[in-house]
């Protein structure tokens, strides 16, 4: 079955047309990951209007290169000249601007390359088994279920997303409330429209989208009349060529640290909120943490590529497993992905994978060529990149705001949206000025509907709420929702030494333990076995440390 | 001081919006069908935003001024006095609000094509100046990149864009 989707999914996306688009997206993401204060969500977000008259296998296969070049095109920027190009590939400076001032710029940029390309293949392998699997457990979920998904979704990347818990999750009940305005899905009832009946449709949510995140983004970019005027770097680039056979080679010597970076960002992109700008770090602060020689990160050094580039480039796989197999989107580009499957008419659930197999391995199979493409590429777009740093800041973010008219106008031919571009761009760049989080707002807005619609589902069948602490994943999905929101007051309260941060992580295994247990068989008692262990081996050891932290004493 | 009473207002601006909505949610029709009424879950949402925004309020309020945190921009640059420090401050993202508004007010007459090249290329004017050969160089790239995106739009995607009352009559 795996054998005839994959061939079709080949076959699907062997024309020359999607390959070229591919190549398009995989240069246009290059590029636009290279430019700092641009993201990669931004450009996924720009695209998504060219994807709109394709069929969906061509139009996401276009979306998914984007998404790959963008990963690996940070790295440019922040090996030649120390500004990351995204906010994945601040850990990368680190150790390739060292190495590219220290007279090796080919070998530090042949190391980030390969790092990404193999972390981009690892995630693309463990995307393409593990997303059928999960997409299995989610047939399980009922209404009850797929509610407190969302709500732990929302949760976590409240939690994650800023310093301050209550920004992130005021942002994401925003969220949630603009995504009621118009007519309601259950029934069609007209809500919140103050007698405008452009309202009624409500908010397009690719409008809200390009509003929030790019809209404003550019703002904030031009925001120093300064810094506008200049070109996007000061710093000169110098011409480099990438050693690509010394670069393999010392990519190969630390294998062990590619793997564990890769597994650290596809487990980070599972995670809903957690994206690449956390896994890179994380991954770099194990690798030095696994290091013979510590001290010698920050100098120049391969490890310091090798973790981060390997991390970032493995989060989007991670990210899409979650996407592909319960629709619920990880993290903002995932949500912008979302929203691409959305205008092809393709809804996101567990049982996507069985119902659109062809479709489903073609966006794997995407993944796994786009990674191909992006080596290929990347020489090329180095030097498109040179030209690139020359262009002033105004001068691009003009054009682009341009460009984001006339591309939310193409969506659906509505004028209101554009007018919806420029009301949430100027609540994007309010929210941004006053430190509000735009990553829970996004999903809020996203899965704002989800949760409605599952929630109506859940009462269609029994107006008994008892389902949503009495059902397994329910109540897991609770468990661990409370948890993630209290876990930025455990993190705050633990550096004032409070007592009863000592038993926050043990109680919380203890509670998803139980959960674990209510499910049955054997895989999951197992697996509820080992989480109460772990809860009762951190509960022992800091009694031994007289009810304190390891690190205290 | 200032800078907790920034905090606090928002929270304020964010109850009254809540109660402004929770007000609108009683205009919502309930029909006689249906287990979750249509005004039900926004309520809940608002409820949840209400609650939130008193504890922001209430974080705002209790917490020193030296907690809340100014973004880079503004711990970098200090304001002038009076209005018109505040317009000087926030002078780009103004200007760019405001040309996009005209853009949108202008679309029925001058189409997406020329209102589009109209518009980046005053934008460009107002945050990169006019000075030198500038004036041309912006001609040419908003009528480049505009123009190209434009066409790719109308003859590549087959998408009909705005054409306006002066386009219109062609």
């Amino acid at each position: 079955m795996i054998i005839e989707n994959t061939i079709a999914a080949f076959v699907e996306l062997g024309n020359f047309k999607t390959i070229l688009l591919m190549l398009v997206g995989v240069a246009g993401g290059l590029i636009a990951g290279a430019i700092p204060g641009f993201t990669i969500a931004m450009a996924i977000v720009l695209t998504l209007p060219f994807t709109f008259g394709m069929p969906p296998s061509m139009g996401l296969a276009t979306m998914v290169s984007v998404l790959v070049g963008g990963l690996s095109g940070g790295l440019m920027a922040g090996i030649l000249t120390g500004i990351p190009g995204t906010p994945s590939s601040v850990a990368t400076t680190f150790d390739g601007f060292p190495m590219a001032r220290n007279g090796e710029p080919g070998l530090a940029l042949g190391i980030g390359v390969w790092s990404s390309f193999c972390g981009g293949i690892i995630s693309a392998i463990l995307l393409m088994t593990l997303a059928p699997h999960l997409a299995r457990v989610g047939l399980e979920f009922n209404p009850w279920d797929y509610f407190m998904l969302v709500m732990f979704a929302l949760t976590i990347t409240a939690s994650l997303s800023g310093k301050n818990m209550i920004k992130g999750l005021i942002a994401g009940a925003v969220g949630l409330l603009v995504r009621t305005v118009g007519e309601d899905e259950a029934v069609g009832m007209a809500r919140f429209n103050f007698g405008n009946d452009a309202l009624l449709q409500g908010f397009d949510f690719i409008a809200v989208l390009i509003g929030l995140f790019a809209f404003s983004q550019l703002l904030n970019d031009v925001r120093d009349p300064k810094i506008a005027k200049k070109a996007l770097t000061e710093r000169g680039v110098v011409k480099v060529r990438i050693e690509h056979r010394r670069a393999i080679v010392e990519v190969l010597k630390r294998w062990t640290i590619v793997v564990r970076s890769s597994l650290i960002g596809v487990f980070t992109g599972i995670l809903p909120g957690a994206g690449g700008s956390i896994a890179n770090i994380l991954a770099y602060d194990q690798a030095k943490k696994a290091s013979k020689h510590p001290e010698k990160f920050g100098t120049g050094i391969a490890d310091g590529i090798i973790a981060p580039e390997s991390s970032n480039n493995a989060v989007e796989g991670g990210a899409l497993i979650i996407l592909m197999a319960l629709g619920i989107p990880g993290d903002v580009t995932a949500a912008v992905m979302l929203g691409a499957l959305l205008i092809h008419d393709i809804i996101p659930s567990p049982s996507f994978i069985t119902d659109e197999p062809v479709l489903a391995y073609s966006i794997f199979i995407a993944f796994f060529i786009a990674t191909f493409m992006m080596i290929g590429m990347q020489s090329f777009m180095l030097r498109v990149f040179v030209l690139v740093t020359r262009v002033r800041m105004y001068v691009l973010a003009s054009v682009i705001l341009g460009f984001c008219g006339i591309g939310v106008f193409a969506l659906h031919n509505v004028t209101f949206d554009l007018w919806t571009l420029l009301w949430f761009g100027i609540l994007g760049f309010v929210m941004r000025h006053f430190g509000f989080p735009l990553a829970p707002m996004i999903l809020g807005v996203v899965l704002g509907n989800i949760a409605e619609l599952n929630l109506a589902r859940a009462l269609a069948i029994t107006s008994d709420l008892s389902p949503f602490v009495t059902r397994p994943w329910s109540l897991f999905f609770l468990i661990i929702a409370v948890f993630s929101a209290l876990f930025p007051l455990y993190v705050g309260q633990r550096e004032k030494k409070k007592t009863w941060t000592v038993f926050f992580m043990p109680v919380a295994c203890f509670a998803a333990s139980i959960p674990l247990f209510m499910m049955g068989g054997s895989a999951r008692t197992v697996l509820a076995a080992i989480v109460l262990c772990f809860g009762f081996y951190q509960l022992w050891r800091r009694w031994q440390n007289g009810w304190r932290f390891e690190a205290e004493k | 001081m200032q800078r907790l009473n920034r905090d606090a207002i928002i929270a304020i601006i964010l109850l009254a919006f809540c109660g402004v909505f929770f007000l609108s949610s009683f205009d919502i029709r309930q029909p006689d069908y249906g287990v979750l009424m249509p005004s039900t879950w926004p309520r809940v949402v608002i409820g949840v935003l209400a609650f939130l925004s008193v504890l922001y309020l209430i974080q705002s309020t209790s917490a020193g001024a030296e907690a809340i945190e100014d973004d880079k921009y503004d711990a970098e640059h200090t304001r002038g006095p009076g209005f018109r420090g505040w317009l000087g401050h926030w002078r780009n993202p103004l200007w760019c609000f405001f040309l996009f508004f005209l853009y949108l007010l202008s679309l029925p007459i001058l189409g997406m094509l020329i209102g589009g090249i109209t518009f980046v290329y005053v934008l460009m004017g107002v945050l990169g100046g006019w000075d030198g050969n500038k004036p041309i160089l912006h001609a040419v790239f908003a009528f480049a990149t505009i123009g190209g995106m434009w066409s790719l739009f109308t003859f590549g995607l087959g998408v009909l864009l705005p054409p306006g009352m002066i386009l219109g009559q062609f």
